[in-house]
């Protein structure tokens, strides 16, 4: 009995708060997206589909679409990559204790600055006038790149801060994944005269699967959450080359004229498109992780 | 020797990493003691006579000292109210729910999987009409879904870390679950609560999206300095540098304790 009083009154209230705020948000952006709502007028009308129709055939919500997708799967693979060869490099070479230590401190500094600051901070090194690194291409004998100016180049070099954030944030949770696996396989390995790579590619990082793909699960969700990163460092442009679909929903939206309908009819599409991406991958780990 | 060249290039690439790792921020720490002759000038600059002109600037500039504070208040709330009402349902998740627990702990994870552009815009045209707009209470509001449930993603692995014989020596004794969460298993768990709690606020401390579209009119740190590009006509990069440092302390400082959260989240559960 008492036990049941105490269930109820730790669980309610976070869970009651938590569902009600997102239960307002996603109803609302549902109402909104069948309606024609602006923030210019104060009418409105139903709508019935008519925004999920013209987002069909706007070819710059194809576009964010893709900018979004191809953002995912560099800032994902690159960080693993990045953490993977990283955490396997310093477990094999660096034996002390303190110098371990002391890495770590230097890579989880990055992860920890606001993405604003990140940003920033980027932007000023990327400088193609004032900028460290175009200093340094520059004495290579190369001009100057416009690292964020060029279309092609823009997307990659806001991806690279990123993965120098979460990149080597994740090499020091691979490095202590690596410490605490036991020693014995290894050992064995080591006997049967494997390399050193062989050990890592077929004992310990399959060992490590399961920590792996919730790594990869994190990063995909936090890749999602981009904006302030590329708001900062490019606003979309040049053009739309870096333009995802959260920078567009905020400029149709919030920016251009307030057409909160179509910018929720946007917002509708990518939570449905998340949930049903994320919910496949969490289930299915579970199953093949197990 | 063979060796020797390799041990060698081991510890340049390892070197190069952690330059790349922190040259950036102390480049900017750097840029912002700075005068701006010092920061326009084809060659980098390493050496110079530092000045505080950026911090005074920075300093002397209402809309950013406001910020900070709205921060301050913003994200304390936040944090506080998400603590109250998180850590007590993570650790009744952990112990006390059998059937539900997985679905629960997939609920609280997938808010995380909505766009916050999805939570903005709806809550934009409510707080219009409720009159919440450009208020911190607002903004509070919405970021609980943020800190409630990252407190309670984080906080369940803390508490079943706990030794579950304690507790149940303790219930033995005559304890209720109320005075076994308080007087035993909250002490034990709280190291890695603590860490749960900074990582929650580094989150809502560095948030954007949301400040800038419910609360423009009263912006926090990370939207003011967003904002200073478009100061004047010449780009005030000391000054920009100067206040990018200023929002990067208070994560920054946490450094050590996110480094033992790391370390404890490793440790094999004791059972």
């Amino acid at each position: 009995m008492n036990n049941r009083r105490f269930l109820f009154w730790t669980l309610t209230p976070g869970f009651a708060v938590v569902a009600i705020l997102a239960l307002i948000s996603i109803a609302g952006a549902l109402y909104f997206s069948l309606m024609d709502r602006s923030l210019r007028y104060p009418d409105y009308h139903f709508a019935g589909l008519y925004n999920y129709q013209r987002l069909l055939s706007d070819r710059r919500f194809i576009n964010a679409l893709q900018i979004s997708a191809i953002w995912e799967i560099v800032t994902v693979v690159g960080a693993l990559v990045v953490a993977t060869l990283l955490s396997v490099l310093i477990f094999e070479t660096v034996k002390s204790f303190w110098l371990r230590n002391l890495i770590c401190f230097a890579f989880l500094a990055p992860v920890l600055l606001p993405r604003v600051a990140a940003a920033f901070i980027w932007r000023f090194l990327y400088s193609p006038s004032l900028g460290l690194i175009n200093y340094i291409v520059g004495l290579t004998g190369f001009g100057p790149v416009e690292f964020l100016a060029d279309p092609s180049l823009a997307l990659f070099s806001v991806a690279v801060v990123d993965i120098w954030q979460w990149g080597l944030f994740f090499t020091v949770i691979m490095l202590k994944l690596l410490e605490t696996l036991p020693k014995d396989p290894i050992e064995a390995a080591q006997l049967d005269h494997a390399k050193t790579w062989e050990i890592h590619a077929y004992v310990t990082l399959p060992m490590l699967k399961a920590p792996i793909i919730s790594l990869a699960l994190v990063k995909a969700v936090e890749s999602l959450r981009s904006f302030d990163l590329i708001y900062v460092m490019t606003g979309g442009g040049p053009g739309t080359a870096t333009e995802t679909l959260d920078l567009y929903a905020y400029q149709a939206g919030i920016n251009l004229g307030g057409r909160i309908s179509y910018a929720s009819a946007m917002s509708i599409l990518l939570l449905v498109l998340t949930t049903i991406v994320f919910t496949l991958i969490w289930r299915g780990i579970r199953k093949w992780a197990v | 020797m063979g060796r020797l060249i390799r041990s060698s290039i081991v510890s340049i690439v390892l070197a190069l990493m952690v330059f790349i790792a922190l040259t950036p921020i102390l480049w900017t720490v750097l840029g912002s003691f700075k005068r701006l002759k010092d920061i326009i000038t084809p060659v980098p600059k390493l050496f110079f006579s530092p000045t505080l002109e950026n911090f005074a600037t920075i300093l002397q500039n209402p809309s950013i000292r406001q910020g900070l504070g709205r921060s301050v208040v913003v994200v304390g709330a936040s944090v506080i109210i998400g603590a109250v009402l998180g850590v007590p349902a993570a650790y009744s998740l952990a112990r006390h729910v059998r059937a539900l627990k997985d679905d629960m702990q997939f609920f609280v994870l997938s808010l995380r999987f909505m766009p916050p552009v999805a939570i903005a815009i709806p809550f934009i045209v409510l707080y219009l009409d409720l009159g919440l707009y450009d208020t911190l209470t607002g903004l509070i509001l919405v970021y609980l879904v943020t800190t409630i449930s990252t407190v309670i993603w984080l906080s369940v692995p803390a508490f079943e870390r706990v030794p579950k014989e304690i507790e149940e020596a303790a219930a033995m004794e005559g304890c209720g679950p109320g005075e076994i969460f308080l007087k035993f298993a909250l002490p034990i768990a709280m190291p890695s609560l603590f860490g749960a709690l900074v990582f929650t606020f580094v989150l809502v401390w560095n948030e954007l999206l949301l400040a800038l579209t419910l609360a423009a009119g009263n912006a926090t740190l990370p939207v003011v300095a967003a904002s200073i590009t478009s100061l004047g006509k010449e780009v005030p990069w000391g000054v920009i540098n100067a206040s990018t440092v200023i929002l990067v302390i208070p994560p920054l400082v946490f450094i050590g304790l996110l480094m033992s959260f790391i370390n404890g989240m490793m440790k094999p559960a004791r059972r």
